[in-house]
C-alpha cells in the first residue's frame, strides 16, 4: 500500500516537470530578454516602476522590428524584494529559459545576491539601478552598470554643500542593506575629505516603521545636513516622525532611491512633509537629453503619472541590450557581452551609454530639491531650473 | 533626562502591545502546556483581517481590530479542535511541529492571497501628536495604549474572578486533578487557545496603523511573545503583562543610547539572561 503511494506520487511529480519542461520550449519566432525585479514586496513601487519602462522601450524595439529580424518578449521574474528570490530568478530565466542577456534586478542587496551566479553561468547582465559601489567591485566581465553609483552621490552631495553655504557637520541616516551601508561609506569618506565632521552615524531596519529613536538620536547630534539612503516606505515614515521628534537641520539631503521616487512628494509617500529635501537624481523629465520629454509624456500617457529616473534606467538597459544583440548578430552570450563592452550611445534619453573597462556607464548625477511638491534640479548651476531653499523652515514655521 | 523620559514614554506605548501578545501566549502556555510558534502568524492574519476590513469596508483600524479579533477567537477554536486537541498529550516534539506547520500555512496562505507587497494604512490620526511640554506622543499610538490596556486588565479580571477564569487556573495547576473537580478540560483549553488567539489578533489589529504589513510580518512577534513570556514567567499572565511594558521600555532605551540596530538583539540578551539567571521570570513564580 505505501510503495503504491509512493510510485503513484513518482509518477505524478515526473509527468508535471516532463509538462513544465515541454512548455517552455514554445515560441521560436520571438527573442527572450530575462528581466529580474521588484514586483511584489517591500520595494514593488520601484519594481512597477521597472516594469512600466521596460515595458514602454519594448514597444519601441517591436516597433522597429525587433532584433535579428525576431520580436522581443520579455521574461518577467518577481524577486519579491528578496536576494534569495533574485537567485533562483537567474536559474529559472536562464538554466530553464536559456535568456541570452539579463536585465536586474532592482535593489542593491537583490543584485549583489544575483552576481556569482550570474558569472557563473556566462550570461551578461545589466544593472539599471542598484547604486551600492560592491555590485561593481567583483571585475567580472559579465557585469554592466547603467546608473551611477553611490560614490558619484557622495561627490555631487558635496560638491552642491559646498557652493551652497558649506556646512560643517554631517549626520548620516541609512538603511541597513547593501544599499544604505554602501551610500553610507561613501558619504562618511567623501564628507571627511572634505573636512565636514560626521556628528553622528544612524542605521535602521526599514522593515519596523518606529524611527523616532534613530531620529532622537540625530537631533542630540545636532548636525547642520542630514544625508539620508532609504527607500520608498521609510523615507516617508522618515520625515514623519522627523516632523514628530521636530528635529531641524539646515540641509535634509539624501541619497535618492526613496527620496527620488514619483511617489514620495505625494500622500503615498512622505506629502507635505517631503518639502525642501534634497535628493541625488540620475534623470528627471526636463533632463536636457534627446528624447527625456517624449518619454515622459509616453510614460504619462500609459500610466497616468511622471517617471522618476529608476523608469528610465530600466528602459535605457533595454534598449542597451537590444541594441547590443542587433551589435552582435547573433544570441550568443559571449558576443552580446562583447557588443555590450563595445557599445557607444551618444544620445539616449538616458545621456551618452558608454561602459567603461570596469562595466560602468559614466553618468552624470543632479540634486534636486522638492520644492511645491516637484521636484526642481538646483545643481550643478548649468543645467539647474531653480534656486536651492536653504535653510528648510523649522517645522512649526511651516 | 528628557530623551530618556521620552524613551520610556515611546516605550511603554510599544510595551503595552507587546503585553497584550505576550499575555495570549501565557494563556496558551500556562493551560495548555503547548507552546504556539504560530502566534506571531496569527498576529499577522489578525492584521490582514483588519487591513481588508479598512481597505473594503473603510472601516477604522482602531474599531476594525474587535471584528478581527472575534473572527480569530472563531478561527483559533476551530483550530483548537481540529489541529491541536488531537495531539495535546503527544510529546513536545509533535506540539512544535504542528504549530511550526501551522504558522507556515498560515504565512503561505496570506502571500497567496495578497502577494509580498508592503501595505500601509494612511489614518489622519497616525500623523497628528500630543505634546506636552518637551515631551511628544504620537496620538494613535496613545488610543492603540488605552484599547490594549484595557484589554490587559480585563483578560486579569476575568482569569481571577470569572468561574470559567477559576477553571482555567485549575487546568493550569494540575490537569490531571482539574477534570475531578467537574471541569471540562476540552472546553476550557478550547477556550483558552481560542482566547489567546483572540489577543494575538486584537494586537494585530491595533499594530496594523504603526507598522507595514507583509505576510512574514508575525514572525519577529513569535520571538518577542517568547521573550516576554520568559520575562514574566512561563506561563504567568500578569508577568507576560509586566513583561511585555519591560520589554517595550528596554527596547526604547536601547534604540536611544545604542542604536535601532542593537534594539532587537536586546530582545535575545534579555532572553539569555533571564533564562540563566532566573528562569522563574520576573515574579519567581513557576505557574499561573
Amino acid at each position: 500500500m505505501r510503495f503504491k503511494t509512493v510510485t503513484v506520487f513518482l509518477a505524478v511529480f515526473v509527468a508535471m516537470l516532463l509538462v513544465a519542461s515541454c512548455s517552455k520550449q514554445a515560441g521560436g519566432d520571438t527573442t527572450r530578454i530575462g528581466v529580474i525585479t521588484s514586483v511584489t514586496g517591500s520595494l514593488a513601487a520601484f519594481g512597477e516602476a521597472h516594469k512600466n519602462g521596460y515595458l514602454i522601450a519594448l514597444d519601441e524595439i517591436n516597433a522597429q522590428g525587433g532584433v535579428l529580424g525576431k520580436k522581443v518578449e520579455l521574461d518577467f521574474y518577481d524577486d519579491q524584494s528578496k536576494p534569495d528570490q533574485a537567485v533562483q530568478g537567474v536559474s529559472k530565466l536562464v538554466d530553464q529559459d536559456h535568456v541570452p542577456v539579463l536585465l536586474g534586478s532592482y535593489s542593491s542587496e537583490s543584485t549583489k545576491a544575483i552576481l556569482p551566479s550570474v558569472t557563473q553561468r556566462q550570461v551578461p547582465l545589466i544593472i539599471p539601478t542598484a547604486t551600492a559601489d560592491n555590485v561593481m567591485e567583483s571585475k567580472s566581465p559579465w557585469i554592466f552598470r547603467i546608473c551611477a553609483g553611490a560614490g558619484d552621490y557622495a561627490k555631487s552631495t558635496i560638491a552642491f554643500l559646498k557652493d551652497s553655504g558649506a556646512p560643517k557637520t554631517m549626520a548620516i541616516v541609512y538603511e541597513n542593506t547593501n544599499f544604505g551601508q554602501s551610500n553610507m561609506k561613501a558619504m562618511n569618506a567623501a564628507a571627511k575629505a572634505a573636512g565636514i565632521n560626521v556628528v553622528a552615524v544612524e542605521s535602521y531596519e526599514a522593515k519596523s516603521p518606529d524611527y523616532k529613536a534613530v531620529l532622537q538620536r540625530v537631533k542630540q547630534a545636532n548636525p547642520e545636513v542630514i544625508y539620508f539612503a532609504s527607500y520608498l516606505l521609510d523615507a516617508g515614515t522618515l520625515m514623519r516622525q522627523a516632523q514628530e521628534v521636530d528635529l531641524n537641520p539646515k540641509y535634509y539631503t539624501s541619497a535618492g532611491t526613496g527620496f527620488a521616487a514619483a511617489e514620495f512628494p505625494t500622500p503615498k509617500g512622505a506629502g507635505k512633509n517631503a518639502e525642501y529635501t534634497f535628493s541625488v537624481s540620475q534623470w528627471l523629465p526636463d533632463a536636457k537629453w534627446q528624447g527625456s520629454k517624449e518619454f515622459d509624456s509616453e510614460y504619462f500617457k500609459r500610466y497616468k503619472s511622471h517617471p522618476a529616473y529608476h523608469a528610465i534606467q530600466a528602459y535605457e538597459s533595454l534598449h542597451a541590450a537590444a541594441h547590443a544583440i542587433n551589435d552582435a548578430k547573433s544570441l550568443d552570450s559571449a558576443k552580446i557581452r562583447d557588443a555590450i563592452r563595445n557599445l557607444n550611445l551618444s544620445s539616449t534619453p538616458f545621456g551618452p551609454v558608454k561602459f567603461d573597462a570596469n562595466g560602468q556607464n559614466q553618468h552624470e548625477v543632479l540634486i534636486t530639491q522638492v520644492q511645491a511638491g516637484k521636484y526642481t534640479v538646483v545643481y550643478p548651476p548649468e543645467v539647474a531650473a531653480g534656486k536651492p531653499i536653504i535653510p528648510a523652515p523649522r517645522w512649526n514655521q511651516r | 533626562m528628557i530623551h530618556l523620559v521620552q524613551a520610556c514614554i515611546n516605550g511603554l506605548l510599544t510595551g503595552a502591545l507587546y503585553a497584550v501578545i505576550g499575555m495570549g501566549l501565557a494563556l496558551i502556555f500556562g493551560v495548555m502546556r503547548i507552546v504556539n510558534f504560530a502566534h506571531g502568524a496569527f498576529l499577522m492574519t489578525g492584521m490582514y483581517a483588519t487591513y481588508v476590513l479598512f481597505d473594503k469596508f473603510k472601516i477604522n483600524p482602531y474599531l476594525g481590530f474587535l471584528p478581527a479579533g472575534i473572527l480569530l477567537f472563531a478561527f483559533g477554536y476551530l483550530v483548537y479542535r481540529l489541529l491541536i486537541q488531537p495531539i495535546r498529550d503527544k510529546s513536545d516534539f509533535m506540539q512544535i511541529l504542528m504549530t511550526t506547520g501551522i504558522s507556515l500555512i498560515l504565512v503561505d496562505s496570506a502571500q497567496l492571497a495578497f502577494g509580498a507587497d508592503y501595505r500601509q494604512t494612511s489614518i489622519a490620526l497616525v500623523n497628528s501628536v500630543f505634546r506636552f511640554g518637551p515631551f511628544t506622543a504620537n496620538a494613535a499610538a496613545v488610543l492603540s495604549f488605552v484599547i490594549a490596556a484595557f484589554f490587559i486588565v480585563g483578560l486579569q479580571v476575568f482569569v481571577a474572578r470569572s468561574r470559567t477564569g477559576h477553571a482555567l487556573r485549575a487546568i493550569a495547576q494540575n490537569r490531571e486533578v482539574a477534570p475531578l473537580m467537574g471541569i471540562n478540560v476540552t472546553r476550557i483549553q478550547g477556550l483558552s487557545f481560542a482566547l489567546g488567539i483572540a489577543f494575538a489578533g486584537i494586537a494585530g489589529g491595533l499594530l496594523l496603523p504603526a507598522l507595514y504589513l507583509f505576510p512574514s510580518v508575525g514572525e519577529d512577534y513569535t520571538l518577542k511573545a517568547f521573550v516576554i513570556v520568559v520575562l514574566g514567567g512561563m506561563g504567568s499572565i500578569e508577568g507576560a503583562a509586566v513583561g511585555g511594558l519591560a520589554l517595550g521600555v528596554a527596547e526604547s532605551i536601547t534604540s536611544l543610547y545604542l542604536g535601532n540596530q542593537w534594539a532587537l538583539a536586546i530582545d535575545f540578551v534579555l532572553f539569555l539572561l533571564m533564562l540563566s539567571l532566573k528562569p522563574s521570570g520576573i515574579f519567581g513564580r513557576q505557574r499561573a
